[in-house]
């Protein structure tokens, strides 16, 4: 059993290794991070305007930063200095915005922990239709629960 | 006409008005009396449909007639516009979208008044707050945003359809959300209704369930079908973006689904029944929710309609449902009581509850990236802008954990699954997807190199375990069919999922699932090019090579265009002739693109003409391969495939040639995981 959860935790780590090992792809993953402020409502790498008066501007900056910084915050804070925050169309991982990519899996967290509780609490207490069960003819019951899987209603 | 139109509106309100408020009174009163209020109400609720429909087609002749002294006629249409996008005009705009959602509301209203004596009772009280609703919209459509404005002045032309309306699929994919969301109404009322009255047994659940199955296909073809409209028009080469306004159909697909699975455990064990109606209320909520944000203005959207004082109207109808279901069920928690309880964490309850959760999560997540702009606002006074990298770095984990549950949910059995045999089911599945994972490595994918690539490999592989799962399912039952029957394989299964079309048309629906996910995982090896290209010029991307052939002109009354003809090779054979377009409308001065798609089981070849360099006056050519697409359609087909079977009565119990009691219990063990109960 020790096993299978030391693997399920490695196999739970490994997108977080490969996410900051996936350099080779830089500038497709911070462009795409990036809107075209032409007001197409793209990303700038998949503005397909001829003659868009922004995206040649923004990816030559794109491409000038990712040369000078190895940090890809930066490249995005730059962007929204220059370009506003709507210009980057990912939540930042500091400050305020750090709420918006905690909140998801907190929920899920807390949801997994309440059912958990939950399911414990039930198992320890008898059920509250346990006395109504109680009183059915055990034949009645089981013949009940047969129809029951057999119709699958 | 618009005066007919109007009148019908007003008609229609005080009709719905009426059945509402006698609605009330009727089941309030419990002698004959109040039988004869309900009954009023309920023939009231019926004309409803009859006058909204009378303003529902007024308004369409209008738009057939090109009467531009309706504003709303001038401002979606225009006398070059095609019948079929006329038509359209009715769904095209803030205040013919809401007619048309009455009108929806209206006739889904008139099948369940038609079919009262299911339940007379039932019935009647789920009529009166589908009334309520009604008179809801119909108020706003008369007051707030009337479609039936008179202009000042006649024009001789209108401003047309928004051009990236004007394609075949536009016709029919806001129909088919509408229906989606208006449906969820249905469920609603039940559920408020079975609450209100106390309504004993779980007669009412069967009921929603199917109107909930219907209402829950027509929003998956509607979400399908937008997402293909995206695809085939927006030419950015994707198919989903992660806009407030698909965000807001995904909300209560996701809750709509987690109802969908919970139910069953209400229907077989008793249990989640607050979980139950909250579900559908919360659904009904998240249709409201989503339809305010979006024509309130309070996010920003390609599809969102103008800002407006609309929104405030819907604040406030949310608010009262909210409120509304709390008092019910305050008053009447303690009918909501469960019968049994979940005996284990390893069973098939807990699988609904962790499948449950998950899609909640999933629903809570994808809510927080859409209202979280409104947040910021709020608190720190500026808006971000949340999009696509966002929810895909949350979603893809929340969605894979979905799959791996579903893949090992069939696995468990009601009540407790015993160690031993979640090993003895799971080895096969599990020894099989993982053998699918290492041949996928073997051929070429490299899981390590990227982030993308591994969650395309997890998601293979996690498709193949809820396949093996499913495959044994049928596989194991079938077997046993097939020996007490004396009949093939492919005749028992058949036979096997005539017994329970329920259960087995959901596992179809699983596989639909799996399909779309197989599809999804292919746009982690997606490529793109853009190139100008002159006569003769070619463009290559991965096996193909794209040729000009031509470049062409040519000019209606609706809108010019240009064209591209690109010639096609795959390893150097001539393989398709490809014409993508440009097209630039007359009466709105605005451009669409048309996409140029060749699409194989393997992949599509999706070439955009982007227009001329200004400079060189060459043509400029965006060619995507993006692969396995298309099972994302084929595997949509198969969900609204498999949801049909489910929707199916049963057919009768299979009589045995002989029968004995061995053999029927031998049965009923083979048809459960083994180890049910242990």
């Amino acid at each position: 059993m020790k096993h299978v959860f030391r693997i399920a935790l490695l196999f739970c780590a490994l997108p977080l290794l490969l996410a900051a090992s996936g350099d080779n792809a830089r500038y497709q993953t911070v462009g795409g991070k990036i809107m075209c402020m032409c007001s197409c409502d793209q990303m700038l790498l998949k503005c397909n305007h001829v003659g868009c008066p922004y995206s040649a501007r923004m990816i030559s900056q794109l491409k000038e930063n990712l040369n000078k910084s190895s940090n890809d915050a930066d490249v995005l804070n730059f962007f929204r200095r220059e370009w506003g925050v709507t210009s980057v169309v990912e939540p930042s991982r500091h400050g305020f915005e750090l709420l918006a990519w905690v909140l998801p899996f907190a929920g899920l967290g807390t949801g997994m922990v309440l059912v958990i509780l939950v399911a414990r609490k039930w198992k320890t207490q008898p059920a509250a239709g346990a006395k109504t069960e109680a009183r059915l003819d055990p034949k009645l019951e089981e013949l009940r629960q047969r129809a029951r899987r057999e119709t699958e209603l | 006409m618009p005066l007919l139109g109007s009148f019908c509106l007003l008609f229609a309100l005080a009709l719905a008005g009426y059945s509402f408020i006698a609605g009330i009174f009727g089941v309030a009163r419990k002698d004959s009396a109040g039988f004869r209020l309900a009954e009023t109400a309920r023939r009231a609720g019926i004309v409803t449909f009859i006058a909204v429909t009378g303003a529902a087609l007024a308004l369409v002749w209008a738009a057939l007639n090109n009467d531009f002294s309706l504003a709303y006629i001038l401002e979606h249409t225009n006398r070059a516009l095609p019948t079929p996008y006329k038509l359209a005009a009715l769904w095209s705009g803030q205040e013919g979208s809401l007619l048309f959602w009455s009108w929806l509301l209206a006739g889904y209203g008139l099948v369940l008044r038609l079919r009262h004596k299911i339940d007379p009772r039932l019935f009647a009280t789920t009529s009166t707050v589908l009334a309520g609703i009604q008179v809801f919209f119909l108020v706003l459509v008369t007051f707030v945003a009337n479609p039936f404005g008179i202009m000042g002045s006649l024009p001789p032309d209108g401003n047309g359809l928004n051009p990236l309306l004007q394609y075949p699929e536009m016709v029919i994919h806001p129909p088919m959300l509408y229906l989606g969301y208006v449906g969820f109404s249905l469920p609603f009322s039940f559920a408020l209704a079975a609450l209100i009255m106390r309504y004993p047994g779980e007669k009412w659940i069967h009921i929603t369930r199917r109107w909930t199955m219907v209402t829950w296909l027509f929003l998956t073809c509607g979400i399908a079908l937008g997402a293909h409209w995206a695809y085939s028009v927006l030419g950015w080469g994707g198919y989903w973006g992660w806009d407030p306004v698909e965000n807001a159909s995904l909300l209560p697909w996701l809750s709509g689904t987690a109802f969908l699975h919970s139910v069953m455990m209400q229907e077989k064990r008793g249990m989640m029944k607050v979980w139950n109606v909250w579900l559908v209320f919360i659904t009904f909520m998240l249709t409201i929710l989503g339809t305010m944000l979006t024509r309130g203005g309070a996010v920003q959207s390609v599809h969102a309609f103008a800002q407006s004082a609309i929104g405030t109207w819907f604040y406030w109808f949310l608010g009262i449902i909210f409120v509304v279901c709390l008092t019910a069920y305050i008053k009447n928690r303690d009918h909501l009581k469960s019968e049994n309880k979940l005996e284990s964490l390893v069973s098939r309850e807990s699988s609904f509850l962790f499948n449950n959760l998950v899609l909640l999560a999933a629903c809570f997540a994808v809510l927080c990236g859409t209202l979280f702009p409104i947040l910021s606002e709020a608190v720190r006074g500026y808006r971000i802008t949340v999009g696509a990298p966002f929810f895909n770095k949350v979603m893809v984990p929340i969605g894979l954990f979905l799959i791996f549950l579903t893949g090992i949910g069939p696995l468990l059995a009601w009540r407790n699954t015993s160690l031993g045999s979640i090993k003895r089911n799971f080895m096969v599945p599990a020894a099989l997807a993982f053998g699918l994972g290492v041949l996928l490595i073997f051929v070429g994918l490299k899981p390590w190199t990227d982030l993308p690539y591994f969650y395309a490999w997890l998601g293979f592989l996690l498709s193949g375990l809820v396949v093996t799962t499913i495959a044994s399912e049928f596989i194991r039952g079938g077997l046993v069919l097939k020996t007490k029957l004396n009949t093939n394989l492919a005749a028992a299964m058949v036979h096997l999922t005539r017994r329970n079309m329920r259960r087995y048309g959901g596992y179809i629906v699983h596989v639909g699932v799996v399909l779309v996910i197989i599809g999804l995982c292919g746009a982690a090896f997606n490529q793109e090019k853009e190139q100008e290209m002159a006569l003769g010029d070619k463009l290559q991307i991965g096996h193909y090579t794209l040729v000009g052939q031509e470049y062409t002109q040519d000019d209606n009354a609706n809108y010019s265009s240009e064209a591209a003809i690109l010639d096609v090779y795959k390893d150097g054979k001539p393989l398709v002739r490809l014409t993508p377009e440009k097209r630039e409308f007359k009466a709105s001065n605005q451009g669409t693109t048309m996409v140029a798609n060749h699409s194989t089981l393997a992949e599509d070849l999706y070439v955009i003409y982007e227009g001329k360099n200004p400079d060189t006056g060459h043509p400029i050519i965006k060619a995507f391969v993006n692969p396995l697409v298309i099972w994302i359609w084929i595997g949509v087909l198969v969900v609204a495939f498999g949801t049909g079977i489910a929707l199916v009565p049963n057919a009768a119990a299979v009589k045995a040639p002989v029968a004995s009691a061995i053999a029927v219990v031998a049965m009923d063990n083979a048809m459960q995981p083994a180890g049910a109960g242990k």
